[in-house]
This record gives structure tokens, sequence and C-alpha cells, in this order.
């Protein structure tokens, strides 16, 4: 009776087993089959690879060259704006013109060339740590090195003493995170490197900390702003010609292959060698300025690519 | 010592057995399915490729169910792939595209040989769900199936809106391309 007992009672329990094994349905196993994993990486933090004034996390792709055009005006309002100067437009407080390529996903290097002090500047931007969903790493990490030459004239015979003067250095790494397919926030922390500063009172090495957000108002409209945070960290507050923190805000249009941005900031330079350091205008002062960013992708070496399943044909 | 109705018990745990066997055996998964994409206008021919989609076919049933992770679809251009998930697809929202359906006529699955197929049921792309009736081919050879499609997909149907202000013409309608083996699961 007990064997027999035992014999039902595991009948019973395979009988189970077996009703489940059948009910099994292609949804299961199609999860069992799940290779998301593999395919969790967060893209498009930012759309392009510079917010309003700061660099984002992003990075040229492989093979991909950027021409960027930047351009700030003039005051706004204040002594050097209003009609007289068509509210800045006659002016043009630095203009920018620059290359960036792709030399693999994860890795930039950009030349670029600003009218304020004749600046040549060259960097390289390596993406260190990318964003994952699901349980993945939380941000995304890149990380910028730039070093600036001053190439005009000296003002005065004393200037660049040494060849060397005329060099400053940005050590930056940036940290990013898309908060949802809206929203993306990011800081980064920088440190400028220069061999002279304007004033005794201001440190040649300046420490500074950005922050900058992109929030989506349509899938290719953003409005863009970045902050960097300058004064009161390592910079003394009385100088004889007060320096401020840049802020910039933008409308950010991509439109596949091109991205427009128009841009409204304090600060009259466009590198983040002259702006971190010099930016003397302010936003309550009329300071403000309107800019655009035009930035144009084009793919090198499509031909490289045999695979007649992906290759891509334009008539 | 067995008694007579004990040994009745082991013949259906033994019936058991074989019975979960032959339902596993006629159970086909594969899981290196190619997908590949074809957008065909007059200005630009563009084609992506995935080889890493998944399917599940469960014979006693009828029962075809194909899922490709849209991530793992690969363009020529990157740039192009990073529109593609964010603008078009919008993929970390919907992560992969999917069919279900039941296929028809009835097949041996157990005999080779080669099937023109129909298969009815429910694509699911960028999260909208069309009732579909997809044809294509079948062939049965040593116990592995091969699965061979090619349909073609509205974006309009799926809610995929192609803006105005894009240099980069896409078509309207996507011809999707999947091919693979399929396996009996091993249990």
């Amino acid at each position: 009776m007990n064997k027999s007992k035992l014999f039902i009672y595991l009948f019973l329990v395979l009988l189970f087993l077996v009703v489940r094994a059948s009910a099994q349905s292609a949804d299961s196993l199609l999860n069992t089959l799940d290779n998301s994993k593999k395919f969790n990486k967060v893209e498009s933090t930012f759309k392009a690879t510079h917010i309003v004034l700061s660099h984002s996390t992003e990075t040229q792709k492989k093979h991909d060259l950027d021409l960027r055009i930047r351009h700030h005006f003039g005051d706004i309002g204040g002594e050097f704006g209003s009609a007289h100067t068509l509210y800045g437009l006659d002016v043009a407080t630095d203009l920018f013109i620059g290359l960036d390529y792709g030399v693999s996903d994860k890795l930039t290097i950009g030349f670029g060339r600003s009218k304020h002090d004749e600046l040549l500047d060259l960097y390289i931007k390596q993406k260190l740590i990318e964003q994952q969903k699901d349980g993945g790493l939380p941000f995304n990490l890149t990380f910028l090195a730039q070093v600036g030459l001053v190439a005009r004239e000296p003002f005065a015979s004393t200037e660049f003493a040494n060849y060397s003067d005329r060099l400053t250095y940005l050590i930056q790494p940036i940290i990013s995170r898309k908060f949802s397919s809206r929203i993306s926030l990011q800081v980064m922390p920088s440190y400028l490197i220069r061999s002279v500063s304007a004033e005794p009172n201001d440190p040649n090495n300046l420490f500074s900390v950005g922050f900058a957000g992109r929030f989506k108002l349509t899938k290719r409209l953003s409005f863009v702003a970045d902050y960097t945070l300058i004064n009161g960290l390592s910079r003394k507050e009385n100088l004889v010609t007060p320096l401020y923190n840049p802020l910039g805000v933008g409308l950010e249009i991509e439109t596949g292959g091109h991205i427009f941005s128009l841009n409204f900031m304090n600060s009259e330079f466009i590198t983040e060698n002259n702006f971190i350091a010099n930016t003397k205008k302010s936003w309550t002062e009329g300071g403000v300025r309107f800019g655009f960013t035009i930035s144009r992708n084009f793919s090198l070496f499509k031909s490289k690519n045999k695979d007649p399943n992906t290759k891509s044909t334009i008539y | 010592m067995i008694s007579i109705k004990n040994s009745k018990y082991l013949l259906l745990v033994l019936f058991y057995f074989a019975f979960i066997y032959a339902a596993s055996a006629q159970t086909f998964v594969g899981k290196n399915i190619k997908v590949n994409i074809f957008s065909s206008t007059p200005v630009e021919d563009i084609k992506a490729a995935s080889s890493s989609g998944a399917a599940v076919l469960i014979a006693q049933k009828q029962e075809l169910a194909v899922q490709v992770n849209i991530k793992s679809l690969e363009f020529d251009k990157k740039l192009m792939q990073e529109h593609f998930n964010e603008n078009y697809m919008e993929s970390d929202k919907y992560p992969t595209a999917k069919f279900k359906g039941i296929i028809s006529p009835k097949i041996d699955w157990t005999k080779d040989g080669e099937y023109n197929v129909t298969a009815k049921g429910t694509l699911n792309v960028h999260g909208e769900d069309q009732v579909r009736s997809i044809t294509g081919k079948l062939s049965i050879k040593n116990g592995v199936v091969n699965l061979y499609s090619s349909f073609d997909v509205a974006c309009a149907a799926h809610q995929i809106k192609i803006p105005s202000l894009v240099f980069t013409k896409i078509a309207e309608v996507i011809k999707v391309t999947i091919q693979g083996t399929l396996n009996p699961l091993n249990k």
C-alpha cells in the first residue's frame, strides 16, 4: 500500500512535469535564446560631439570626418550691443573651423583653429566606458586631452619669452548618463595648465567643473545647456578685470549627417583653452551673445566595406 | 520484488519519458538566424544585416517564432545605424522585432523535403502588432530545418515616422529577409 501510494505520488509529479513540458511555448524558448545582453549598450547620450561650448562624451564614428564651423557674435545688450551693432551681429568675437576624425568608434582626433589668439588646437578624445542597460555600467566616461598653441604675434616683446609660453593644456574626464530617451546629463571636471595668466592674482593652473545637459523636445530637436564653474574653485574673486563662469544654452537640430546649433552664451570664445580661463562677459550685463554651430559629417573609406549585405549605395 | 500492479506504474513512467523525449525532439531552435533589411529609393539603397536572430519552431503545434534584436542590425555607416536605432526604431524602448505565427500546411517534420509555407500570425515591430500572413520556404534535411522568407514591412503600419527634415531618403516600405538553420532542441 505504501509503495503504490509512492508511485501514485510520483506519477502525479511526473504528470505535472509533462504538462509543463508540453505547455512550453515558443515564447519561453525564445527567452532562453535571448541575447539582448550583447546589445544593451546605451547609444546617443548626446547627438553631437559638443554640447554648447563643451565637449560631450560622444566621439566620431570610425572613419567619419566632421567639419565643424562655429561662430560667436558680439554682445546683444550693454555698451557694445544694441541697434548700433545689430545686437552683436556686426561683431565676430570668435570664429572656429575644425575637423574631427574617428580613428575608431571610440577614439577621435581633432584639429581646429580659432580667431581669438589665432589659437590652434589639437585634441584626442577616447571613450573609456559606455553606459549599458540592465545591470551594466550606469554611465559613460570619455577622456579628453587638448593642447592649444597661441599662434598670433606677441602684443609686447616680453609676452612670449619662451615659445612654450604659447602653449596651454587641458585635461578633462567627461562623465555622462542618459537617464531616459529625453534626458541626458553630464559632468566634466577639468584641469587647464597655462604658462602665464592675465593677472598675477589669477593662478596659472585652473581647476574647473562643468555641467551639461540635453533635453530632447522632439526626435530631432533638443534643448542643450552647459555651465562651467571656475570662480570660487581655484580662482580668487578679487581680480582687476572680473572673469565669469561661462554658461551656454542652445537648440540643436539634427537632420541626419548635419547638426545645426543655435546658441546663446556669455563666453566670447569657443575653445576650452580660451573660454574656461578668459570669459569676461556676464549674462546679467548684456554680455550674452548669439552663436551657431554647423557640423557636417562625411563618411570616408566607404568603399572598404565589401559585404554585400550591408553595403549601401548612393546613386 | 515487483508485483504486476507496480510494474504497470513503471510502464507508465517509461511511457512518460518516451513522451517527453518525443515532445522535445520536435522542437527546433536557431540562434544565428540571418536577418537582412533593405531600403531602396531613387536616391540611395540602404542595407543592414544581423546574424543573431533567434527562432523557435514547435513542430507539433506548427508554431514558429522569430525574434531579432534591433541593435544587432549592422549598417555600413555607423552614424546611419545610430540614427536607425534612435530616430526610427527607438530601440531603447522597443529592443526587438518579433514574429509569431502558425505554419500551414501541415508538415511531417520527420521527413526530408522542401515546402512552400505560409505563416499566419503577428508581426511586432517598433512595439506595434500587425496581423500578417507571411510566405516562405522550409526545407528539412537530416532532421535540420532550414527557413527562408522575404517580405515587406511598411514603416507607417508600425508607426515608424520618417520626418520630412531628413537628407538621407528612406523607403516607406522596407524589405526584410530572414534565413537560417534550426536544429532539434537537445534536452
